[in-house]
């Protein structure tokens, strides 16, 4: 009889690539960077959140980023979020809300109170902002709201919003008929954030060197979805949990040749792999989708727990927020602020032509339904984190639309007669729950429980599939 | 003549199923304690016991649920979704969904006729809908657990609670006790609402009929009846639904058997 | 509890209770309810294309049994209910349904509504975030688009005219609240809390006009009484979201507080802006939705530099009406997972404090389950301010 069976448990996750495990000094250079640059005091300092499409602005200006929304996931990923996270309760905020913003608002309300660090701030610490750009955008109500509440601890701390909206995606209506005046919009805000940032900086914006950024972030952008693309390979040579590493250059670093240069490293990297027929796992048995939602940050882990299974992640849409942009079909200008705010429409719109020709199709079931052929996915994983709203609500949703419009498995199921028949059954699907940096909302045996469960329907499907 | 295990450790009652070529020849359950090591050991005995066998006429072991893995003489683990689709299959071969009402999960899941899983669900923290709370309301009302059913197919006047948040229902109904309701509308409220929550999870999945409810909340006559006037269809019960996932379990470890043979 | 039952009016109580009723009657005659959540959706666009806008509510008396299935727990827990009520058909007489970008978990449900509800006009209006020049300019578009589905939808023009007389009539509507609230500015008011609430819930069942006629009922039924209803008892401010239910209201009513005014959705912040009237009426419901329409889900700049003084232009419409309203305490309600008012707690507390305004802070589910739970405590708040 068998002794104890026990997973292989890594204490420090593995990662399937070099250059994902490169990531973790590149984050912690960029927060002593700019604790660096507050000392030195040449460049300004301000708190702002990914995906607003503003890098290339910041970068022009010379403005250093201080990302808070990483700085919260790595108090998670060191699990040392808590402190600061009963420090905002504390403070009347409820532990329901983003737990990334509450995190945030507890650590700076407690270096203000301070007036230095808190004690053992992970990394050294986030570091007092000289200004702070949020974004209100169409998503994420959290973000016009975390610098507001951050600001009555630092009132001197001024705050730009802008407003970054998309159009929503209605079935009956086509969204070009209403692009122009959000276009429109996001220029002017975008306008008013190089206005705000000429004074804050006290120097003229280079258009010059502006539109150079945003042709380099243009060429990062495709060579990321090149790159990305070659994951579809079986064995998949780098999974989901690698790519929560490599979603830092993507996310943090855009704008930059250092961004650019991971990629060409990773693209080759994965070529070699490729080459040599190296998949993530070693056997490669099923290949799973990271379907929605935001990682828990503590229990990356899991990714490991899932490849010791033979269970590999080709594909996510988490993080991934760059798309082909040929073929977006952009508007050709020479601004590069109106190409900014094209790329960004193009990027949330991208797709909705795709979604309307399918009938009960959408763009976020779309996209899945995209990934699910390209990367031949068996399975999809989700993470419902109870936080956060803007990441987390539609997705039962959403599978529940993919089930109904997408049955890609033949089975055979005995039918009321007694005999076989064949017929067609949707994806299985697995919503794990937790959050992404409240470990308190975590439990290690439940998640294990819940993947030991799905990896044994893959199996069986995989055992019953009809020929 | 070769003999296998199923066990079943659940974060309440285990559960234990010895079969022989022929079938059943024994089954146990006790409640789980704080020491799941020691619990698989007792059910083993009692189970060796009732077959009059040895440990060494075991041919093979299969662990199932929340303790599985602490269950050290078993040769396999296998999660409870497929142990519960071979247990209902065996015994219902029509079902394409099964529901398990445990103690802390109620668990969905879609099968064929031959045991395999096509997908499941299980309920999230919030949602609530697992057993926990009719074991919470019947320390409440002081009845045995075992007697809810019965008690609440009596009542004539159900009480509607107002939220399907499990954490809440407990203090609503520990609330509407100060105000003398009787017993069993208070259980047949509760039942409703806790069938309304089954129903919301399955509905989630997917529901293809004959749907079977198996588990110890199973057992439960009042929470079957809810669940079937929400559906409107009939529901079917196997025979002893809490053993379902240690049955699985055992067959589980027969055709691995026959596979090695 | 005997007496109110002569006085409010049966016909809001009705309405109330059997929420719907007047829109199910209209239907039968060929009448088209569009509904709507939030306080941010342009009622006056859909009473110029000839529909009838309809607030969608919740049911604190109902548990959430298929809601569950489409959306996600972590929704606040009176969008669920709304949600909830919505797919099991409750409010299946409705023609259409239109959502604004009141919160992330409207933007991001928006699909499982028009996907799965039975209407044949869906459309998402979106708010700016900031309320810049280019915000209204923007927000002009938006609502220019707003009404071009609603034309195509009816196959109807919508004119300047329409438009005109469409604000007129809302106006109106609000000068009718207004004075409804005037009401409550003698010590004891002379209509309660409880009262008000109702007959402004059951006013948006209604056609605008059936709701003015409705609100001139309850006016003259209110100051023709010979004695106030309410007794004296503290004075207490509601400020929070949509509490379009009277639990808590009566709840501090029937512990002898009395509640005199309001920020909720479906009072003050539906009710009481008015729009502009003599110019553009595009642009006037543009300034009036994201300008005059005061929720945290909108970004106002910190124009004055402190603390002190970004709070008292962010709040200012909370200590204007404590202090026409004589308020003696507040109640600060907020939903579990409501990002907007959630993270704007420190900040209001600060704010009531500054107006040495006695303030208790409640996070709750949308349940009358819970009432229980609040009643010590706001029972030992009214004996603390009392």
């Amino acid at each position: 009889m068998a002794e104890e069976q026990k997973e292989a448990k890594p204490k420090k996750r593995t990662t399937a690539t070099k250059a994902a495990a490169s990531i973790g000094p590149l984050v912690k250079e960029f927060i002593t960077g700019t604790l660096q640059a507050k000392a030195e005091g040449k460049q300004k300092v301000a708190y702002t959140f990914i995906v607003c499409h503003h890098e290339e602005i910041f970068r022009a200006l010379d403005v250093v980023p201080v990302w808070t929304e990483n700085f919260a996931g790595i108090c998670g990923a060191k699990r040392d979020a808590e402190r600061f996270l009963q420090r905002a309760e504390s403070l009347g905020l409820s532990r329901s809300l983003c737990t990334y913003a509450l995190c945030g608002i507890g650590f700076d309300q407690w270096r203000e109170e301070l007036g230095q660090m808190p004690p053992d701030a992970p990394w050294g610490g986030q570091v007092r902002p000289d200004f702070m750009i949020s974004s209100g955008q169409i998503l994420c109500d959290p973000r016009s709201k975390w610098y507001q509440a951050s600001q009555q601890f630092m009132p001197d701390v001024p705050i730009y919003n802008i407003d970054l909206p998309y159009p929503l995606y209605q079935v009956n209506r086509d969204h070009r008929e209403v692009l122009g005046y959000y276009h429109q919009y996001i220029v002017k805000q975008l306008r008013g954030l190089v206005a705000f940032l000429e004074e804050q900086t006290k120097k003229k914006m280079d258009y010059d060197r502006l539109r150079e950024l945003v042709g380099l972030s243009d060429r990062t952008w495709n060579l990321i979805e090149e790159t990305y693309d070659l994951r579809k390979a079986v064995p998949c040579p780098m999974g989901t949990g690698d790519a929560m590493n490599t979603m830092v250059p993507i996310n943090f670093m855009m704008a930059t040749q250092k961004a650019y240069d991971f990629f060409v490293d990773l693209k080759k990297e994965l070529e070699e792999k490729i080459a040599r027929g190296e998949g993530e796992v070693e056997n490669e048995k099923y290949r799973l989708m990271w379907g929605g939602g935001l990682p828990a940050w503590y229990a990356l882990n899991d990714f490991n727990y899932f490849n010791s299974k033979g269970a590999s992640f080709p594909a996510e849409t988490t993080y991934r927020m760059v798309a082909p942009l040929h073929e977006m079909d952009l508007p050709e200008t020479k601004d590069p602020i109106e190409h900014l705010a094209w790329r960004w429409l193009g990027y949330w719109t991208f797709w909705y032509d795709r979604a309307r020709k399918r009938p009960g199709s959408e763009p976020d079931v779309e996209r899945l339904i995209n990934r699910i052929e390209e990367y031949k996915i068996d399975g999809v994983v989700m993470h419902e984190a109870f936080s956060c709203r803007t990441w987390h609500v539609g997705l039962i949703w959403q599978l529940h639309q993919l089930s109904k419009i997408y049955k890609p498995i033949p089975v055979y199921v005995i039918g009321k007669d007694g005999k076989k028949e064949k017929g067609y059954r949707e994806l299985p699907s697995l919503v794990l729950e937790s959050d992404i940096i409240d470990i308190t909302s975590y439990s290690e045996v439940d998640t294990r429980n819940k993947i030991d469960a799905f990896v044994e329907t893959l199996e069986s499907i995989r055992t019953s599939r009809a020929a | 003549m070769s003999f296998v295990l199923g066990i079943d450790i659940g974060s309440a009652q285990s559960k234990g199923v010895i079969l022989g070529d022929q079938g059943s020849l024994g089954s146990f359950e006790c409640a789980s304690g704080g020491d799941f090591k020691l619990t698989a050991e007792k059910i083993r005995e009692e189970l060796l016991s009732q077959a009059e066998r040895s440990v060494d006429d075991i041919s093979r072991t299969v662990a199932t649920g929340y303790g599985s893995k602490l269950v050290i003489f078993a040769d396999e683990i296998k999660s409870d979704i497929v142990c519960l689709a071979k247990g209902v299959s065996s015994l219902l071969p029509s079902v394409r969904t099964a529901i398990d009402i445990g103690d802390l999960y109620t668990k969905v899941l879609r099968t064929d006729g031959h045991g395999n899983v096509h997908s499941f669900i299980l309920s999230g923290k919030c949602a609530g809908g697992s057993g926990r709370i009719l074991q919470v309301i019947a320390r409440v009302l002081q009845v045995k657990v075992d007697e809810i059913g019965e008690l609440s197919l009596k009542s004539k006047k159900r009480v509607e609670f107002n939220t399907g948040c499990a954490v809440f229902a407990e203090t609503e109904a520990i609330s509407r006790l100060s105000q003398e309701v009787a017993k069993e509308d208070l259980l047949a409220g509760l039942h409703r609402a806790l069938a309304a929550q089954i129903n919301s999870l399955a509905e989630r999945l997917g529901v293809e009929q004959d749907v079977a409810m198996v588990g110890g909340g199973a057992r439960d006559i009042g929470l079957i009846r809810a669940v079937k006037e929400i559906r409107g269809h009939d529901i079917l019960v196997p025979p002893h639904p809490h053993m379902i996932a240690a049955l699985g379990a055992a067959l589980i470890a027969r055709e691995s058997l026959t596979i090695q043979d | 509890m005997g007496d109110k039952q002569s006085t409010i009016s049966d016909i809001v109580k009705n309405y109330y209770n059997n929420y719907g009723l007047r829109a199910k009657e209209l239907k039968g005659e060929g009448k088209q309810f569009i509904g709507y959540v939030c306080s941010l959706v342009p009622l006056e666009i859909i009473t110029a294309s000839g529909c009838i806008p309809f607030r969608v509510r919740g049911s604190v008396y109902e548990p959430i049994t298929r809601g569950d299935t489409l959306l996600e727990t972590i929704v606040c827990p009176y969008y669920r209910s709304v949600f909830d009520l919505s797919v099991k058909g409750k409010y299946d007489f409705l023609s259409g349904m239109v959502i604004p970008h009141g919160c992330d978990s409207m933007v991001r449900s928006f699909s499982a509504w028009s996907y799965g509800l039975p209407f044949s006009y869906f459309h998402f209006v979106n708010i700016p975030s900031v309320c810049d020049e280019s915000s209204f300019e923007f927000f002009d578009s938006e609502l220019g688009a707003f009404k071009k589905s609603l034309e195509k939808f009816t196959g109807k023009a919508i004119t300047e005219e329409h438009l005109r007389q469409a604000i007129r009539v809302h106006n109106e509507n609000r000068d009718k609240v207004r004075a409804l609230y005037e009401l409550r500015k003698t010590d004891p008011p002379l209509i309660s809390g409880t009262e008000l609430t109702m007959t402004l819930t059951a006013g948006s069942s209604l056609p605008i006009e059936e709701s003015n006629d409705l609100f001139d009922q309850v006016l003259t039924g209110v100051k023709g009484r010979k004695n106030s209803l309410p007794q004296k008892g503290p004075r207490i401010f509601i400020d929070g979201a949509c509490l379009d239910n009277i639990e808590l209201i009566k709840l501090v009513e029937e512990l002898g507080g009395n509640v005199v005014a309001d920020t909720i959705c479906n009072g003050a912040r539906d009710h009481l802006p008015k729009t502009d009237v003599g110019g553009d009426s595009i642009e006037a419901l543009s300034r009036r939705y994201l300008g005059k329409v005061n929720c945290p889900k909108t970004y106002r700049a910190n124009k004055a530099g402190t603390f002190e003084g970004d709070i008292a232009n962010r709040f200012g419409d909370i200590g204007t009406y404590a202090r026409e309203f004589k308020a003696d305490g507040a109640i600060l309600y907020v939903y579990k997972y409501c990002d907007p008012f959630g993270f704007e707690v420190p900040a209001r507390k600060a704010y009531y404090h500054s107006l040495n305004l006695p303030l208790l802070h409640l996070e709750d589910i949308y349940s009358a389950g819970t009432m229980g739970q609040l009643r010590t405590r706001v029972q030992a708040f009214l004996e603390m301010i009392g």
